[in-house]
């Protein structure tokens, strides 16, 4: 009993210092959730000393704010085609880059780069390439692939288009990285043995390397998806949401009402719907990408 | 001839791969380039290289009255080498005791552990001020470390510790608990060493994704405290600069930080993500 208790003490130190992270998780992360939620259901706003219980009001407006409409088609639409360039370009970089050599090693770190910079740095140099005087009509112009410069930051479907492709390109780094790790769990003697039974490239890509790399897949979709979800700092340097709104992600719309238009209680009320969305999305395509893997 | 014929195939595929790869990076090709070139070489050439080289980008953007480089930098040092510095003692003591408990504990704290993984940044940004100014630390250091230790990054910091100390034997941490040897002693003398590749993962990873947060310090820190170096971009620059030299010289000098790190690391950091990623 008494050895016991004093082991039981002599963690006490050990105890104290896993007590202090687990008490600054749930300070810093669980309890401003539980303070979200409860704000959702209220007309919380700063500029006033009281706040009153609203219901599902806020959750209401939801339904007919055309602005949010909006903010989540942008969101979706740009999830969704980052996620399938990223991974499309990442597999056919892994399977161009997957050699041992030297070149070959620093084309790897080189293609990497991108990852490493911050959104705000990559945001800038893209906006001087992509702004009306930039870099890529003051070249378009000069070899006269175009008369007049053209707006890619400047209208709807360019800025969303020149967001889907400066997105993608960041996250590119990663899901190369992803697939070649991918790619080296993949035997060789398959490959040899489909050569010698005559397979195509193309029937070789499909029939192995494509199925063998799902585990990575899974990794690599899923964390696509939830960086476009969470993004931010890009769009607010690329367009800041502009031209009329067109490229406000849900991100930038949360923001907007929470510290533009100080509305805490509809803010919550919108987080809570990202959090939801975020969390349904990630666990689905979790689940379908592994029945993928599981199947093989 | 097929032995030919192996040899321009294998240099035909070095030389598109290498042409794509440069194709990929021309923006941070067009960011170095640029940096050491006047306005007007950018305009009439942007592709081109420096000749003859300036290095009045450079000059002028350290030379600026606002500090916006140097005192970005000191900012963003301070923000990251507190964090980490804090971040991996708490995160590995918190995996080595709750990796000891019985699995349905452990797998209870986890559970709620991966929710820090998966919560969007904005989602709790602002009652995170709340709480921050609730206790006098908003717009504050101190507030932007605390919320840094408690949000996302312990979740990761604790699933990859986890990972690493799930495998350090049993027999070892008895026979020290046998020599009466305290909780704190075993995880710092004993399991540390074990879990090196871990706490470089963590180090590396978090390093970068402080260094490079921007939503966190714009609002936790706000405009009284200075810049990061993230933030400071953002507010100096503003939309529509048209002195590319000006802009390309602030970004590399902003870049060299995390890329020159980036580079020393580099062997380090593709096994870490590589590891976390096939788990």
């Amino acid at each position: 009993m008494r050895t016991r208790k004093s082991r039981a003490s002599r963690d006490n130190g050990l105890f104290g210092l896993a007590a202090v992270a687990f008490g600054l998780y749930l300070c810093f992360l669980v309890l401003p959730l539980l303070l979200s939620l409860k704000s959702s259901f209220t007309d919380e706003n700063p500029l006033r000393a009281t706040s009153g219980f609203v219901g599902l009001d806020n959750y209401g407006e939801m339904i007919h704010d055309d602005q949010l409409h909006a903010s989540l088609g942008f969101t979706l639409i740009l999830a969704v085609g980052v996620t399938i360039a990223a991974n499309a370009i990442g597999i056919a970089f892994a399977m161009m880059l997957n050699r041992t050599n030297l070149s070959y090693r620093v084309m790897r770190t080189i293609a990497f780069l991108p990852q490493v910079l911050s959104g705000v740095i990559v945001g800038f140099v893209w906006q001087t390439i992509l702004t009306q005087q930039g870099l890529l009509n003051v070249t378009l112009q000069r070899i006269g692939l175009i008369d007049s410069p053209i707006a890619w930051l400047g209208s709807p479907n360019l800025a969303l288009l020149s967001i889907g492709v400066v997105v993608t390109w960041i996250l590119t780094g990663f899901t190369t990285v992803v697939y070649l790790a991918a790619l080296q769990g993949v035997p060789v003697e398959l490959y040899d043995s489909a050569a010698i039974d005559g397979a195509t490239t193309w029937q070789r890509f499909t029939r192995i390397t494509f199925p063998l790399i799902a585990p990575g897949m899974t990794i690599s979709v899923t964390i696509s998806l939830i960086t476009v979800l969470k993004l931010y700092d890009v769009i607010t340097v690329l367009t800041g949401g502009g031209p009329a709104n067109s490229t406000r992600s849900t991100a930038l719309y949360i923001v907007k009402l929470a510290f533009t238009d100080n509305r805490f209680g509809y803010a919550s009320a919108v987080a809570m719907l990202v959090l939801a969305m975020s969390a349904a999305i990630a666990l689905s395509v979790t689940s379908l990408l592994r029945r993928r893997e599981v199947n093989f | 001839m097929t032995a030919i014929n192996d040899v321009l195939r294998s240099r035909a595929r070095l030389v598109i791969a290498g042409v794509v790869t440069l194709l990929f990076v021309a923006p941070i090709y067009l960011t170095i380039v640029n940096a050491f070139k006047a306005q007007s070489q950018i305009l009439e050439s942007p592709e081109a290289l420096p000749i003859p080289p300036t290095i009045d980008n450079l000059s002028t953007a350290l030379a600026r009255p606002d500090g916006l480089i140097q005192l970005g930098l000191q900012n963003s040092l301070i923000d990251v080498v507190f964090s980490v510095a804090l971040l991996i003692p708490l995160a590995s003591a918190f995996s080595f005791y709750i990796s000891r408990r019985k699995t349905k504990a452990r797998a209870a704290v986890l559970a709620l552990l991966a929710a820090g993984l998966m919560i969007p940044p904005q989602v709790i940004l602002l009652p995170t001020i709340q709480i921050l100014t609730f206790f006098g630390l908003d717009h504050s250091y101190p507030g932007l470390i605390l919320s840094n230790l408690g949000g996302g990054y312990l979740s990761f910091a604790v699933f990859v510790y986890v990972g690493f100390m799930r495998a350090v034997p049993n027999e070892i941490i008895e026979a020290a608990r046998l020599d009466g040897a305290s909780g704190l002693r075993i995880w710092w003398g004993i399991v540390m060493p074990l879990v090196r590749p871990a706490t470089a993962t963590v180090a590396i990873f978090s390093s970068l994704w402080i260094w490079n947060d921007f939503l966190n310090p714009l609002f936790i820190l706000g405009p009284l405290q200075g810049q990061t170096i993230t933030t400071g971009l953002y507010l100096t620059i503003g939309q529509y600069s048209v002195d590319y030299g000006q802009l390309f010289g602030i970004m590399f000098l902003a870049a060299i930080v995390p890329v020159v790190g980036y580079l020393f690391v580099q062997k380090q950091f593709i096994a870490g993500l590589t590891s976390g990623s096939s788990k």
